[in-house]
Formats: structure tokens, C-alpha cells, sequence
């Protein structure tokens, strides 16, 4: 069986999926992939040409798929090019929308990343937590799942409109910058910051608030953990109270 | 800048409001200031006793001239008071959201001095938050009774949802439980509110809305003798009547011994099943009249949706590939999602019982009330369907439960607004 391997962006595994059509094979960006005795593997450059005529051939059937697509590369699923590229097969064979047919097996399974993509991103719009840095720009580190800190960007410039704000995905080395303006992402190592003067009293008054108003003769710590896993506590200063 | 102790006390006395949520508004940012709302709302974090913390929920006093029966902040109990000025709040609220710890703000107070002066305060405060700071977040103003009606329109103006909490599901609980505040002062500011929210819609009036996320209101369950289908009926009437988007419930707790308060509360399993009941009522098109009698409660034993297909077996089965959204929302299990899915998967081929498993439908209830191609799964026997039922619901009843079993939990009283 033929093996693609591509570098992880969007236009290799589309030139990828260019290449596989008739073909029994997989894709996958993981280069740690376990190969079977009769697996040839090749290597895919990115060819922009061929890349734009899958977009296209997508396009002609369902004009939202492309866009699912990428957001299912984003996944951290190490067969989301599989899964990805099964889902346009089928899309092909049924040459209309498919992305409600849940009756088929990939389906399911892209909507699945979707929708855990979709839920990790809605959860750190509030889950994301932001220092203000000498100078007034704030300063959110986080570490997700799956590579979601172009979707949270326009959420946050939206909202901090004058403000100057990063957020950096410290796992992937990666930052999403924004001046008051516009926003960009770049590579970003590690951060040395330093923190404004009234940072630490405003996280205290924040760890105060935290603790008063739960209400400790009810405890349900089962719901707490399930609406906000212990996996994003790191970097939440409620859940770093030390006192 | 504000002190831990004020902080804590005015949280403290905040905490049992029931509501926090964040959604229906969609202000958007303007003038390159702080902020916007966002339709679906979002949790920014969550207590250990899994509750969410969206809004920032305080007052702004506990210093109360009202003696509510219920209340630890009533004019005669001996609790530490402590009061905020409008640009305390403005700061803190500033603060935490710029660090994204809340959505926005939940404004409540007692009422010190006078209703007016309260009010006029509140009011100060909202009006600074939107113009002198620029804040375009979430805010949640809770409305004051007896207040002067020039100032809560003042304030609805600038705010997404008030609320005024009608406290007691009955006119004579009200009276005998918090004899300052009367059904008209907590109904006609609600009523004129709902009309110049009707008025701005006829007329499709652009701009800056009043109230864009509705009104509220919270009563709580179990201090006085109503049953179920009273608090539904009631529930059901503000819905139609005054247009609010969500009745809370909270169920009583004994905090204060007195002889007009029962010694025991009511439990939260009455809170959930009047929860559940509402929500049939609001997403899945029930009358009230179809869950509940008007002196009767809801069974503890089977949720009222359960309940009301077990008292309706001759309508079922019916057969999932052919059946309306209206006749599967009704389907004991199948939830408004499920009811959509299958709706849309069926478009594009008949649907089997394996095909509903991998859709991650919950077939524990609802393999009793359907057929799929014509095929049943369920049992025949009555009596095996409700105890198929009750296996189904004391999973999720138990964890209900177990949530209120500490004997402790009396100093906690869900006391609604203060």
C-alpha cells in the first residue's frame, strides 16, 4: 500500500490528495508512522496547481467542505489527513453536501473533529487567561489540543479592540499577535515577560473572587472537571492558589 | 482600588443568584473600546462545586432596609456589611475582563437608604461603565422595587438584561415572606419594560436597544406551600405574557429559623424536574396542562417527559423515518439535538437502530417508544418499560441527589435576590 507523507500543511495534502485518487493508500503528516512490510512510502511536495484542483473539485459539489477541511487539518488526530481525505472521497461518489449524512461512517467521523475543534475553541474563548505585561499588552500563554490560535484571534480583536494583546500556543511555538489594529501569527520560542505593577493584586482579588463564591457545602467537583479538564488548569491562576 | 474583605462579603452575599448566564446579546464593540457580547454566552471558569463563572456576581450593598424572611442580608440579621462606590465596581470589572476572568458583570444590590437612592447609584454605575470607561461587555442589572421609574429606564438603556425576581410563586407567599416587596412592585416595572422592548421591535428601531438579552426573573421552590402545577402556570404566563427568556428556580434551604419558614428544604430534585418541565415547555412544545394537573407535583420517580408518555402509550411507537420533528421531540430520550440529526440524516437514507447508536443517540429510553424500518426493540409489557425507565432516570437522579447530601449544606441557602 502507498503511503503519502506530507509536511502538515493545508496545500501538501491537498497536492497529496491529487495524488491518491484510485489508489488504496493512506496520508498522514506523521512521520513516526508504523509501516507494513508491503507499504511504499512517498514523500509529497506541496504543487499549488494540483492543490487548487482538488480545492476546486470539492468546490463544484459542496462550497463549505473546503473550509471544514481546513479546519479538520488544525485537528491534533493523527489520522485527520485519513479521515479527511476519506470524507472528500465519499463527498465525490455523492457528488452533493454529505456533511449531514450521518448515517455514513466518515461522516461521523469528520463531523467528530469538528466538533471537538469547534468545542476546544469555544471553551478557551474563556478558558484563556491574560497578564498584563509592563507597557499594558497583555500576555495569554496556553497549550491546546489541537492548533486553534488562528481561530481565537478574530474573537479576541474583536473584543480587545484598542488593546495590544498575544496569545501563544507555547507547545506548538507559535503567537498570535495583535497591535490595536491588525492581527498576525508568527513563530514565537519562549517568552521572557514582565509583569505590570498591578498584576498580581488583581489576580489575587480574582482568586479571592474565585473562592468565594463557590459554594463549598455543595461540592461537585465531577462537573467542575468535566466542563473545564484538569489538562488546562496550568494555566489558570484560580487553580494555582497556592494559599 | 478595591480591598480583599468588601470583595469577599459582597460576593458572599451575591453567590445564591441563581442566574450567570452570558448569552443573547450580540453588543457589538464600538469606539475602539472594551469589549462585546457574544449570542451563545461563554463559561470563563468553574467552581468545585460545578457551578460556572461567566459573569462577575456582586452588589454593590448588603446594607438592606428590607427584613425578608428568608434572607441573611434582611435589615435584622447581624452580618458584616460593607458597601462599593461606582468607580470601585467600573475598575474591578475593567480588570477582570481585560485578563478574560468573566463575560461581564451581575449587578444586584440591597436596598440601602431608600429604593431610588439604590437605584440611582446602580444606575451611576452602568452609565460610567458604558461611557466613561467604554466597556461594550455583557452586563446584568438587577432592578430595584419601588425604585422611581425615569431611573430604571435610564438604566435599561444602557444594560443587556435586567431582571426583577418575583421571589414567591404566589401573592400571598409574597406577603407573608417579604412583606416590603408587593406583586406590582416587582410586576409593572417588568410589564413597562416588556413594552418598550415590543415597542422597539414593532418598529424596528436601529442602534443603541434597550435590554437586547431580555429580562430574567428567579423564585424560590419549597418555602411556601405551592405545588408544581401552580409554579408551572405561573412560569408558563411569564413566558407568554411578560416575554422573559428564562424563570429560575432555586429551591429553599433553611438558613434562618423562623416560624413562617419550614424547618426542611425542598431538594434539588424538585428544582431539576421543574427545570426539565420548563424546558419542555419552552423547545419541545408542551402545554403545562399536558405535564402537570394545577394542584399536582411532578413525579419524583420518572422525568415529566417520561412520565407524560407513560400516561400516552397508545401514541406509540412511532416509526423514526417517518415520524414529524414535533411527534420525536416528544420521544422520551431523544433530545432537541437528536430530534434535528435525525431528521437531517434520514434525507439521505432510511435510518436502522445501528445507524442511531453510531449518531450517538441514547436508545436506553427511547428503544421503548419507537420503531425503526417497522422493527421495535423495546418491551411489550408495561410494567418492564417502567422499570426500564426508572433504571434509565436513577443514574442521573443518584448524582442529582448526591450534590445535596451534606448535612452542611443548610448554611447555604439559595436565597434569591437580595
Amino acid at each position: 500500500m502507498k503511503i503519502f507523507i506530507c509536511d502538515g500543511t493545508p496545500d501538501c495534502f491537498f497536492t497529496a490528495v491529487f495524488y491518491s485518487f484510485n489508489e488504496d493508500c493512506i496520508i498522514t503528516s506523521d512521520n513516526e508512522i508504523q509501516l507494513s512490510l508491503d507499504s511504499e512510502v512517498i514523500h509529497i511536495k506541496s504543487d499549488a496547481e494540483k492543490s487548487e484542483r482538488v480545492k476546486q473539485g470539492i468546490l463544484r459539489y459542496d462550497s463549505e467542505a473546503t473550509d471544514d477541511i481546513l479546519l479538520v487539518l488544525r485537528s491534533c488526530d493523527p489520522l485527520r489527513e485519513q479521515k479527511a481525505l476519506e470524507y472528500i472521497r465519499r463527498l465525490l461518489q455523492a457528488k452533493s453536501p454529505i456533511k449531514k449524512a450521518y448515517n455514513l461512517r466518515e461522516v461521523i467521523d469528520f463531523n467528530d473533529i469538528i466538533y471537538k475543534i469547534n468545542g476546544e475553541t469555544h471553551r478557551l474563548k474563556g478558558l484563556l487567561r491574560f497578564m498584563e505585561i509592563s507597557g499594558g499588552a497583555l500576555y495569554a500563554p496556553y497549550s491546546p489540543d489541537n492548533d486553534i490560535t488562528e481561530l481565537l484571534m478574530p474573537h479576541f480583536a474583536a473584543r480587545f479592540k484598542a488593546e495590544r494583546f498575544v496569545i501563544h500556543d507555547v507547545k506548538r511555538k507559535k503567537a498570535g499577535m495583535y497591535n490595536g489594529y491588525e492581527w498576525i501569527i508568527g513563530y514565537a520560542g519562549e517568552a521572557e515577560i514582565c509583569l505590570s505593577e498591578y498584576e498580581r493584586a488583581f489576580e489575587t482579588l480574582w482568586k479571592k473572587y474565585y473562592k468565594t463564591v463557590n459554594i463549598k457545602e455543595r461540592p461537585h467537583e465531577k462537573q467542575m472537571k468535566r466542563s473545564m479538564p484538569v489538562r488546562y488548569w496550568k494555566y489558570l491562576p484560580e487553580k494555582n492558589d497556592l494559599e | 482600588m478595591l480591598d480583599a474583605e468588601r470583595l469577599e462579603i459582597l460576593t458572599e452575599s451575591a453567590k445564591y443568584d441563581v442566574s450567570c448566564s452570558s448569552s443573547g446579546s450580540n453588543r457589538v464593540n464600538k469606539n475602539r473600546g472594551l469589549g462585546n457580547g457574544s449570542v451563545g454566552g461563554i463559561c470563563h471558569s468553574f467552581t468545585p462545586d460545578g457551578r460556572c463563572i461567566s459573569l462577575l456576581k456582586i452588589l454593590m450593598s448588603n446594607e438592606c432596609v428590607f427584613d425578608c424572611e428568608y434572607c441573611p442580608n434582611r435589615r435584622s440579621a447581624d452580618v458584616p456589611r460593607a458597601r462599593l462606590t461606582p468607580d470601585e465596581i467600573c475598575e474591578l470589572v475593567i480588570n477582570f475582563y481585560k485578563r478574560n476572568y468573566i463575560e461581564g458583570l451581575f449587578l444586584s444590590s440591597a436596598v440601602f437608604e431608600t429604593p431610588d437612592k439604590t437605584m440611582e447609584l446602580l444606575c451611576e454605575t452602568v452609565i460610567k461603565l458604558r461611557n466613561i470607561y467604554h466597556f461594550n461587555g455583557y452586563i446584568h442589572l438587577k432592578g430595584i422595587p419601588h425604585a422611581d421609574s425615569a431611573l430604571i429606564f435610564k438604566a435599561a438603556r444602557m444594560v443587556d438584561r435586567m431582571s426583577y425576581n418575583i421571589e414567591l410563586p404566589s401573592e400571598t407567599s409574597l406577603k407573608l415572606l417579604a412583606p416590603q416587596k408587593t406583586k406590582t412592585s416587582l410586576l409593572l416595572p417588568m410589564k413597562s419594560l416588556r413594552d418598550a422592548i415590543t415597542y422597539e421591535k414593532e418598529n424596528k428601531i436601529r442602534g443603541n436597544k434597550i435590554l437586547p438579552a431580555g429580562q430574567t426573573t428567579q423564585m424560590i421552590i419549597g418555602a411556601s406551600p405551592e405545588s408544581d402545577g401552580q409554579i408551572l402556570k405561573l412560569t408558563e404566563a411569564l413566558y407568554r405574557n411578560m416575554g422573559l427568556r428564562r424563570v429560575y428556580y432555586s429551591s429553599y434551604i433553611p438558613v434562618v429559623q423562623s416560624s413562617k419558614l419550614p424547618a426542611v428544604g425542598a431538594g434539588l430534585l424538585r428544582e431539576h424536574r421543574l427545570y426539565q418541565a420548563d424546558w419542555l415547555i419552552r423547545y419541545y412544545g408542551f402545554d403545562v396542562n399536558e405535564i402537570v394537573g394545577e394542584n399536582e407535583n411532578l413525579s419524583p420517580e420518572y422525568d415529566p417527559k417520561c412520565a407524560w408518555a407513560l400516561r400516552n402509550m397508545h401514541l406509540f411507537p412511532i416509526e423514526i423515518n417517518t415520524a414529524p420533528l414535533s411527534v420525536l421531540l416528544r420521544v422520551p430520550g431523544i433530545g432537541a439535538k437528536s430530534a434535528y440529526k435525525i431528521v437531517e440524516a434520514r434525507r439521505f437514507a432510511k435510518l436502522d437502530f445501528e445507524n442511531l447508536a453510531k449518531m450517538r443517540i441514547v436508545l436506553k429510553r427511547a428503544k421503548h417508544f419507537i420503531t425503526c424500518k417497522g422493527k421495535f426493540f423495546g418491551s411489550e409489557s408495561l410494567a418492564q418499560v417502567k422499570t426500564s425507565l426508572l433504571l434509565a432516570g436513577s443514574a442521573e437522579i443518584t448524582e442529582q441527589i448526591s450534590m445535596f447530601s451534606e448535612n452542611s449544606v443548610a448554611i447555604s441557602a439559595l436565597t434569591g435576590e437580595m
